[in-house]
């Protein structure tokens, strides 16, 4: 008799892709069947930086430590109570280039405060680029049930990718 | 649900070789990730840069990216455009300390799109001294096409019982 | 001889034949990614191990999300240990953000791979606060090959924090089938866990 697993490890739980051009993308009723989740997120902008919050908090919960190159230096900054946390940190978006982004959100159901590491890629061919590599809070205990992505200034166009996935 | 990471195909080199390429990837993926365990025969110079191009365009200058890079000491960045690939990791070579090979790893998404491809690299080599390479990169394919073959190759040839294993990952 | 399937509908219609054992399925994909063993602290010790680690996998990755009881200063290093070997023959190298520089360095001749400034202490400047981090060993039952380790770790308090790459070696060709995580100082909270898993080859 073969037995097979009753749970995947690594699940696609939701994605999108953008059929028309959009300033937040939105990830609703995530379970909390799992234990770490992780966003994935691809995709061209003409103006702004992306940034996610939690549970629709739009408190100054928030904060970052980021190490970064942006071609020409090693570099390090935080920020503290923000309403937010960005996804990237001094290089600008490229119409014609995709950038690409993951978040690995720990513990995201559990009640300790929430803490992320995200990887930022942004070449754009030797114009306002980086790789960058942070580590962002969220100030709460709830468990996370939404996850919104979004931009500053402008939108995430057409064709932009998120996807979201449960790690058991 | 079922998961979402699948080996695609994984290459163990029982002999040296110049490069290892991936060839027919299925589109039916979202991301491909790519890990490997390599090393190379030189043994001069320490660690070789771990470099990748798709669809056999080793010849072309489509290669863009940007690399935060520390070497046991000091970290430093740098921007390469026009290349003829992309790196994403380190490789020790034969100088180092013996049995070591490097940690490298890429995340490609949306390999099989019609856009121009963004994908990251974390990658390292390692040595019993100080001076050790580590990288994160960015790196952008200026080519539109989907990604049906990838190759690998680090200035000099791969050592025997280098691995390379390839995942797809699917989003629904 | 084709294959038979019986259902419902087959036998009020009619029997269908297959020439496959699938017998109009979709081909199995097995999952690459599985979770081997979570460990959570106790709050009573500073050692977290994995032991019997299956051989059947090809690569490994912890994620863990850590604190310990120390209630002074802020962080510490996580420390790495494979097979029960103590000896001071671990060697780990490091580039790291402290939020106003960026950093490189190494840590030579230690008795286990080094994870810098990977777990926030119990300090109450930083409650409910914790390092996370992923952590990967590829070809960890190869025995011709050192095991070389790579992270990505962080931790952030609102006005304090580190982001950290890190490597390093465990200086033997066995294959890896135990891992001891530690805490420079303290024991893990109960708050703390560590998943391993494993990535079919």
């Amino acid at each position: 008799m073969i037995v097979l697993p009753d749970t995947s490890t690594e699940v696609a739980i939701a994605t999108t892709t953008l059929s028309s051009a959009a300033s937040t993308i939105t990830f609703s009723s995530i379970p909390s069947t799992y234990t770490d989740l992780r966003i994935v997120l691809t995709g061209t902008s003409s103006s702004g930086s992306p940034f996610i919050r939690f549970n629709s908090d739009t408190g100054t919960n928030y904060s970052y430590t980021v190490l970064r190159g942006d071609g020409t230096s090693a570099s390090s900054s935080r920020e503290s109570t923000l309403d937010k946390i960005w996804l990237s940190f001094g290089a600008g978006p490229s119409a014609g280039n995709p950038d690409f982004f993951t978040v690995d959100v720990f513990s995201y159901a559990g009640s300790t405060n929430k803490t992320c590491l995200t990887t930022s890629s942004m070449n754009h061919n030797g114009t306002d680029e980086e790789v960058a590599r942070n580590v962002g809070l969220w100030r709460s205990t709830s468990a996370i049930t939404t996850i919104t992505l979004s931009r500053n200034v402008g939108n995430f166009n057409t064709g932009t990718t998120a996807t979201l996935y449960g790690i058991l | 649900m079922p998961s979402s990471r699948i080996l695609i195909a994984s290459n163990t080199l029982s002999s040296s070789a110049a490069s290892v390429t991936f060839s027919s990837i299925p589109s039916t993926y979202t991301d491909l990730v790519l890990k490997v365990s390599t090393r190379t025969t030189s043994t001069g110079g320490g660690s070789n840069g771990l470099r990748i191009y798709f669809n056999g365009s080793g010849a072309t200058t489509n290669y863009s990216y940007t690399r935060l890079n520390g070497n046991g000491s000091a970290a430093a960045s740098a921007a390469f455009t026009a290349q003829a690939d992309g790196q994403f990791g380190w490789s020790p070579n034969d100088s180092l300390t013996a049995n070591t090979f490097g940690n490298s790893e890429v995340y490609i998404p949306n390999y099989a799109g019609s856009t121009n491809k963004q994908f990251s690299g974390f990658g390292l080599s390692e040595d019993n001294s100080t001076t050790a390479q580590m990288a994160a990169t960015a790196v952008l394919f200026s080519n539109t096409a989907a990604i049906t073959s990838l190759t690998v190759l680090g200035s000099v040839d791969f050592k025997s019982g280098s691995t390379f294993w390839l995942y797809g990952l699917k989003n629904s | 001889m084709a294959v038979t399937k019986l259902s419902n509908s087959g036998i009020k219609t009619g029997v269908l034949k297959y020439d496959s054992m699938l017998a109009g399925n979709a081909p199995f994909d097995p999952a690459a990614t599985w979770l081997i063993q979570r460990v959570n602290g106790t709050g009573s010790s500073g050692v977290i191990t994995f032991s019997n680690i299956p051989q059947t996998y090809q690569h490994l990755q912890i994620r863990f999300i850590a604190k310990n009881s120390t209630t002074t200063s802020v962080a510490d290093h996580l420390y790495l240990q494979a097979n029960g070997l103590t000896t001071s023959t671990y060697y780990s190298h490091f580039m790291y953000g402290s939020g106003t520089a960026a950093f490189a360095g190494n840590f030579m001749t230690q008795p286990q791979v080094t994870i810098r400034d990977a777990i926030y202490r119990s300090n109450a400047t930083y409650p409910n606060m914790f390092g996370v981090g992923i952590i990967d060993i590829h070809d960890y039952t190869n025995t011709s090959k050192l095991k070389t380790v790579r992270a990505f770790t962080g931790r952030d308090g609102n006005g304090d924090g580190v982001v950290t790459l890190s490597s390093g070696v465990y200086p033997a060709t066995s294959a890896i089938t135990s891992l001891t995580l530690s805490s420079a100082t303290g024991n893990f909270t109960t708050t703390t866990s560590f998943a391993l898993y494993g990535f079919k080859g």
